[in-house]
């Protein structure tokens, strides 16, 4: 099996990546171990940022709130080129059908968002993700690239510091085979499930950040790790940004609209991080009502939250047994999303030649230390595209080599020794749960050095666990048991680069807030900081923030 | 009790034993049956005609509910069909005021109006809500003991549970099984009891309308049905009428008498069943009678 | 609270290769869902039963499932509305009407090529304007009901047309065809709507309502079929069976306020259709034996004016 470009990952970056690639003209494949309606691109409900110019806006307003949005750690080339591209990244997807709300010309409608002076989020009511991912994935029948359904990523294969394919193993089956590949782009998503609780979907394990920190590349502000202020208290659904957009406030527990003092213009319209913490802050000085705040939505009327707000109504009703049209919605900061990933450039391009990486499991960096509300999108269909329309370039100067059978052996002798592992030791399960109160816990909203150490040292014994884990299943087919274990390895790399960088930046900028060190130091860490593995040693880089027009400013909403 | 009685197309046409059994059952049940007022009332549209034009189907259904509240009485409905496009469409106009206001414009011209506060009434409900189980018992003159029916509601009769009330009248949910029990046989539990009977495609697919009246009655008797029971004069046409074509498509004789609701309850409150026309099935019910040492 | 599941397990590997129940007893907290419940069971008690989940929050539709005898998504359906005083018994099973994998995963195959076959992409005329299509926000939003559709296969499982017949195209494809037809932007209604107009298309349809019952997303699939229905006769294809059922439904209703039975079945086959017509005698006849013949002699309902003047009233 062998194709040009291989993209790992069905969400909205990778389909866009495939879409980018196959209209190049090579030959591409898509492997993805849910299929790709089911990826968590699904989640992101309240919209996607552009500024269309037409209206008035212009990308350098997007570039500078995103900027600050970012706590001046986004790389400003890379937020530039995602501002400037993002109209015409809107405008294809409205040509491929998605159906965004529209204004009373019938042009395409905005709403509100965190950080941002102006409406610039399209959207479609709060299911823009959903409605932007099952578009894509018409445009790959209609393309008809071929999509791996239900396959698990094992290993990359790396040859001479080149990643040349993948070894991937078919969930239905257990088949486990080489997949031969001139570039290989890493769209994998997110990491949320190493937190709990988590607004992520389950399948996040960050499988792609750490396949890819294995083979040698460099992530890239793993330090910076969002919660979303309105996630719900039962299970840590998530409660669209949208909410706000359209007005909602944020009240504690006298029923006072808190943010009024954070953030006296922004209101509940600040950045996450600052919202966040705010929320946090009210909570801890016991303003709170059994650890959360309250969304409260009651005065946007009934039509408002049915026409635009209505999925959200529905998990609110669900999951909290709140009627948000009669009654504020009990909600808490909840981990949410990673800004950090594998470095790259902004075509995608990794350390590793060969190797790109586009969406939440990348970072170009243009998140920096927050991101911004309704970027997340956008970041990966710019991304996606760019990395999609390089790599294919480059296959066109690559051959494809042979590849040595021994890495399938190699894994297959890996899983046999999880599958043999005796039944008495214990399952992925308390691992995973340990490693995700311990994140939840120290590598929250505020962060100490005592507590990160703690974080460290409770990493490491959960690594020792893991080597003991057994799986229950022998099965081949759908042994997801055995996938969840493999996950939980991924998983437990990822934490320790989230605890190592923390450790490392000794600052409070953006979503790493340190009570030891309240306060942002551009003097000293107005830099990336950069964790990989060299010989399985770990180590630690830095690399200088670039500044293009917009110098650091004191940060206030 | 006297409601103002829709009695459907079917119950007048191609299944008059289900028109005169339940004039029968209802002189027994103390109910009176004003056919009078009813008598201009047309097809409720049997949701075809919805297919075409919604509004218009809802404007007929509108003029039902009209006439019935000139008369004074609560509307009764012998079909499940009849009884869930009137649901639906009482639905849609009770919970918009100003399409119900632009309906009544239409029917202005006739002096009708229909306030959007009537709540039309399946004889099923009707038993359960109005007459009530403990009536109907003491009624009962022959307790059909020994006898298993399998309930077939008819798909208009339980879905959508929204347009009929399920939640503000959980009892519906199992009013069939009630009432069987409450007549003395036993229920015979099927997983088709819930699913289509295939009539509404009969004259478009006949394969698939047949292949389910098979599974339906084939799954029935092998859980030791004598006789199935529906509320639904359209899924007897097909469950009774059709059986032997899927006889056929089972590749061996079924033979599962089916009966209109009225029937099961007449041969308990003890009516002679020549009263009740089971004579007139294309699957005789010959065996289930000599079962109630009745004759035929 | 305690809590009893009875799981329907299947594991293709096992030599036996036989489907067969499996109960867990245990205590979760009252808020909890099914899915809650099944990583539980994966978690802690018995880690190789097998299903899919992932969102936990109704949007990516892996968990749809079969419980208490209706499809619905584990994940927003709670045990404390499955459960009563007197049974703290859920029974879960695998959807219907798809191949089972092991357990509750079903081959979704089937489910995604029915949904390839309806061509279900975007197909405008010529080249795209500069900026955005024109469209109004009010046929945005109602294809936002059709696009909240997340393919979850509840309406599959449950859809008693596919319980006898696997060529049906089902309500989720169905939905998704519609969901085209209805866009403003789309200009190839033509040939969806013929295609729809086919064997295992909208006609096959017995308007049973299982799926507008069972979808977690009020995507009202049926609805969607009752209305690609509408615009196929409106199109002018009017030369099926089913076409010609509902017109005469419709026309019967206009002139006698009541149904024909003795045309019904003549005119919906086409009265030239002898082959047809001859299939019709048998059963028919076995109603002339029964005294249930309809009577070509047709009821008229006495108040018929008003009724007619309805029908030239409420135009679309």
């Amino acid at each position: 099996m062998e194709y040009d470009v291989v993209v790992v990952g069905a969400g909205l970056a990778g389909m866009r990546a495939a879409l980018a690639a196959k209209n190049n003209g090579v030959s591409v494949a898509v492997i993805t171990k849910v299929h790709p309606v089911r990826s968590h691109s699904n989640a992101a409900q309240g919209g996607i940022n552009a500024a269309l110019t037409d209206r008035g806006d212009t990308w350098e307003d997007h570039a500078f709130d995103t900027i600050k949005g970012s706590d001046y750690l986004a790389d400003q080339d890379a937020v530039e080129v995602m501002c400037r591209e993002a109209g015409q990244e809107v405008i294809n997807m409205e040509h491929m059908g998605v159906i965004f709300s529209r204004d009373a010309e019938g042009k395409l409608g905005t709403r509100a968002f965190g950080g941002q002076r102006q409406a610039r989020t399209f959207f479609v009511a709060d299911f823009t993700g959903q409605a932007l991912l099952h578009v894509l994935y018409e445009q790959t029948i209609k393309s008809e690239i071929n999509v791996y359904e239900e396959w698990f990523i094992l290993s990359l294969i790396i040859n001479d510091e080149k990643c040349e394919g993948l070894i991937i193993m078919d969930i239905k089956s257990g088949k486990i085979e080489a997949l031969k590949a001139k570039a290989v782009i890493m769209a994998s998503g997110g990491l949320g499930r190493i937190f709990e609780p988590s607004t992520n979907a389950l399948i996040c394990t960050g499988d792609g950040m750490a396949l890819a920190y294995r083979g040698g590349a460099q992530l890239m502000d793993m330090e910076m790790v969002q919660y979303h202020p309105t996630t719900l208290k039962s299970n840590g659904a998530l409660m669209s940004e949208g909410a706000r957009g359209e007005g909602a406030y944020l009240i504690n527990a006298n029923g006072d609209r808190f943010m009024e003092t954070y953030a006296p213009n922004m209101k509940e319209l600040a950045s996450r991080d600052v919202v966040s913490r705010s929320e946090q802050t009210e909570i801890n000085e016991g303003r709170g009502v059994d650890g959360c705040v309250f969304l409260d939505c009651r005065h946007l009327g009934e039509k408002v939250i049915n026409e635009k707000l209505s999925q959200i109504k529905e998990l609110a009703y669900d999951f909290a047994n709140v009627d948000m049209t009669k009654e504020p919605v009990p909600i808490r900061p909840g981990m949410h999303y990673q800004m950090g990933g594998i470095k790259t450039n902004i075509d995608g391009e990794t350390k590793i030649p060969g190797l790109y990486a586009a969406g939440e499991v990348a970072c170009v960096s243009v998140h920096g230390g927050n991101r911004l509300g309704a970027n997340s999108l956008l970041d990966t269909l710019v991304f996606g595209r760019r990395s999609g329309e390089h790599a294919s370039d480059r296959t066109k100067t690559e051959r494809f080599s042979s590849i040595d059978s021994k890495l399938i052996e190699d894994q297959k002798t890996l899983i046999q020794g999880l599958l043999d592992q005796p039944n008495d030791s214990e399952m992925f399960g308390s691992i995973r749960l340990d490693m995700g109160k311990t994140m939840n816990e120290h590598l929250a909203v505020f962060r100490t050095q005592q507590g990160m150490e703690t974080a460290l040292t409770k990493i490491s014994e959960l690594k020792n666990r893991y080597k003991t884990v057994h799986v229950p299943d022998k099965g081949k087919v759908f042994n997801t048991n055995l996938i969840f274990t493999l996950e939980l390895g991924f998983m437990l790399d990822c934490a320790e680069s989230i605890v190592i960088s923390g450790l490392e930046r000794k600052e409070s900028r953006g979503a790493h807030t340190r009570i030891d060190y309240p306060d942002r130091d551009d003097n000293n860490w107005l830099k990336h900081i950069l964790v990989s593995l060299k010989n399985q040693n770990k180590i630690i880089e830095y690399q200088d923030v670039k500044i293009t027009q917009w110098e650091t400013q004191k940060r206030t909403y | 009790m006297e409601y103002a009685f829709f009695p459907g197309c079917v119950s007048r046409g191609a299944c008059p034993e289900l028109f005169v059994s339940t004039i029968e059952v209802c002189s027994i049940l103390g109910i009176e049956l004003d056919y009078e007022s009813m008598k201009g009332a047309s097809c409720t549209g049997s949701g075809i005609l919805q297919e075409k034009n919604q509004k218009l189907g809802d404007t007929l259904n509108a003029r039902t509910f009209a006439l019935a509240e000139k008369s004074g009485n609560p509307l009764l409905t012998i079909c499940s069909t009849c009884q869930g496009v009137m649901s639906q469409a009482n639905k849609r106009m009770s919970e918009n005021p100003e399409y119900l206001k632009e309906i009544n414009k239409s029917l202005a011209e006739e002096g009708l109006e229909y306030s959007g506060n009537l709540e039309p009434k399946h004889l099923l409900w009707a038993i359960l809500e109005d007459i009530g189980v403990d009536k109907l018992k003491f009624l009962v003159k022959h307790p059909l003991q020994g006898l298993k029916f399998a309930p077939f509601y008819g798909c208009y009769l339980i879905r959508p549970s929204t347009a009929l009330d399920f939640t503000g009248h959980p009892e519906r949910e199992t009013a069939l099984e009630t009432v069987i029990e409450a007549v003395g046989a036993e229920v015979t539990d099927f997983s088709g009891k819930n699913l289509c009977c295939g009539f509404p495609i009969l004259m478009i697919n006949e394969t698939n309308s047949v292949n389910m009246v098979a599974r339906h009655t084939d799954e029935a008797k092998n859980n030791g049905a004598d006789a199935m029971v529906t509320p639904c004069p359209l899924c007897h046409l097909n469950l009774d009428g059709y059986q032997p074509q899927a006889s056929k498509a089972a590749g061996h004789t079924i033979g599962l008498p089916i009966l209109h609701l009225p029937q099961m309850l007449g041969l308990a409150l003890g009516i002679d069943p020549k009263a009740l026309k089971l004579n007139r099935h294309i699957i005789s019910s010959e065996k289930i009678l000599s079962l109630l040492f009745v004759k035929p | 609270m305690e809590i009893e599941l009875k799981v329907k397990r299947f594991d293709p590997e096992d030599a036996k290769n036989t489907p067969y129940f499996k109960g867990y007893k245990f205590d979760i907290e009252e808020s909890a869902t099914v899915l809650d419940s099944l990583i539980k069971i994966r978690e802690e008690i018995d880690g190789t039963l097998t299903f899919r989940c992932s969102c936990r929050s109704a949007i990516c539709g892996s968990c749809a499932m079969v419980i208490n005898g209706q499809a619905g998504l584990a994940c927003n359906t709670k045990l404390l509305d499955l459960t009563s005083k007197s049974s703290n018994e859920v029974l879960i099973e695998p959807v219907n009407n798809l191949p089972i994998i092991k357990d509750l995963v079903a081959d979704f195959k089937p489910f995604w090529n029915k949904i390839d076959a309806t061509n279900p992409w975007l197909q405008p005329n010529g080249t795209p304007p500069k900026q955005e299509y024109m469209a109004s926000n009010e046929a945005m939003l109602n294809l936002a009901n059709v696009m909240a559709c997340i393919m979850c296969g509840a309406c599959v499982s449950d859809c008693t047309v596919l319980n006898v017949d696997s060529n049906f195209l089902g309500p989720a494809a169905l939905a998704k065809s519609y969901r085209f037809i209805a866009d403003p932007r789309d200009d190839a209604d033509k040939s969806r709507l013929s295609e729809m107009n086919e064997s295992g298309g909208v006609w096959d349809c017995t308007r049973c309502m299982q799926c507008v019952e069972v979808c977690p997303k009020g995507v009202d699939p049926m609805g969607k079929i009752m209305e690609t229905r509408e615009k196929i006769m409106e199109a002018g294809m009017t030369n099926t069976f089913g076409a010609k059922h509902a017109t005469a439904v419709s026309n019967h209703i206009e002139h006698s306020g009541r149904i024909d039975e003795f045309r019904l079945p003549l005119q919906s086959k086409g009265i030239f259709n002898f082959k047809e017509i001859i299939k019709l005698m048998l059963p028919g006849l076995r109603f002339a034996l029964k005294k249930r013949a309809p009577s070509p002699f047709h009821f008229k309902n006495p108040n018929q004016t008003f009724v007619k003047k309805l029908f030239k009233k409420v135009e679309k």
